[in-house]
């Protein structure tokens, strides 16, 4: 596994509930959305599992919805709970991405002060 | 959507797959299947998901390995992982939707048996023994079924495994369990009390039983 896709593994319950606080979506649709916004490496089918954990910890609720276009599908929507991790989940990752990238974009620090 | 109603839609959808996509899918959908203790409407509702995005990758030119990666044991032993049980009622529901359909057929065979056979003593009932009969199929069965889905499931992301294998051994199975079930009722024949079970009587509980069993399966899909 790559050192990218590991740090997203660790992230990716937030990321999954950002995407479904905006408006409510199926499998399909959201990985569609991670896609877009750039998270390229998430290999479409992981988004099930963690689908299936943020179910069972009740974060979010899932609805089987008939669409027009013929098969069933799934819809996520946040509950309160989620509503919640997702805060917690935005604050801690603040917390550690300022001082994170102050350490390792050293790079463009040294070039600054020239 | 009812349980039966997912099933259903998900035999229709899957015949849209490419045969190497359908290859993929169908052994995912067996490992997954097969774990018996998962709730089964959770279990279909997440294959169903599957299925749709798989099928509209398709479109796009996708391949299941692109899609669900290059593990597949590995993927759906991810997703077993974070699939909710099966809760403690429908468990029960269905245990004794089986239990009494194996009752009833027994219940039904000895009526056909009886007056075949004739005589009195054949319609004689020890309870012992029955009890003790009534306990070892049950376990039998438990076990053999364990054991088949277990042997389905192992088998599902095995390019060695071939059906004919898989048969050899559940029909092995079959036999052994029958043997014993007939060498263990032969030596514990006529144990405790008894009471006599007409055979007319034999088939209108059977038959009830039966039908009670039908009704707990309509209700459960």
């Amino acid at each position: 596994m790559s050192i990218r896709s590991q740090l997203l593994k660790g992230i990716l319950d937030g990321c999954v509930l950002a995407v479904i606080e905006k408006e409510a979506v199926y499998g399909y649709e959201l990985s569609k959305k991670l896609q877009k916004v750039g998270l390229e490496d998430v290999s479409e089918g992981t988004i099930y599992p963690v689908l299936l954990r943020l179910q069972k910890n009740k974060l979010i609720i899932g609805e089987m919805k008939p669409s027009e276009s013929g098969p069933n599908r799934k819809y996520y929507s946040l509950t309160a709970a989620g509503k919640e991790a997702l805060e917690i989940i935005s604050f801690e990752w603040n917390q550690l991405s300022i001082p994170i990238n102050a350490l390792l974009s050293k790079g463009d620090e040294t070039h600054e002060n020239k | 959507m009812k349980t039966s109603e997912l099933i259903e839609q998900n035999n229709q959808r899957r015949e849209l797959l490419t045969e190497e996509n359908e290859k993929y899918y169908t052994n995912l959908l067996m490992y997954i299947r097969t774990k018996l203790t998962l709730s089964e409407q959770q279990s279909e509702e997440v294959l169903l998901e599957m299925l749709e995005h798989l099928i509209e990758g398709q479109r796009e030119g996708k391949t299941a390995q692109e899609i669900f990666g290059n593990d597949p044991k590995g993927y759906a032993d991810e997703i077993v992982n974070d699939l909710p049980l099966e809760n403690k009622r429908n468990s029960f529901l269905f245990i004794s939707e089986i239990a009494l359909n194996i009752i009833g057929w027994f219940l039904i065979m000895r009526s056909v048996i009886i007056p075949i056979i004739g005589g009195d003593t054949s319609e004689i009932v020890f309870i012992i023994s029955s009890l003790l009969l009534l306990i070892l199929i049950a376990a039998m069965t438990a076990f053999g079924v364990k054991m088949i889905f277990g042997l389905i499931s192992q088998s599902s992301f095995d390019a060695n495994a071939t059906d004919k294998k898989m048969m050899l051994k559940a029909g092995l199975y079959g036999a052994g369990g029958f043997l014993i079930i007939i060498v263990i009722s032969y030596f514990t024949k006529e144990i405790g009390p008894s009471f006599t079970l007409p055979w007319e009587v034999s088939l209108g509980l059977g038959s009830m039983l039966l039908l009670i069993s039908w009704l707990i399966k309509k209700s459960r899909a």
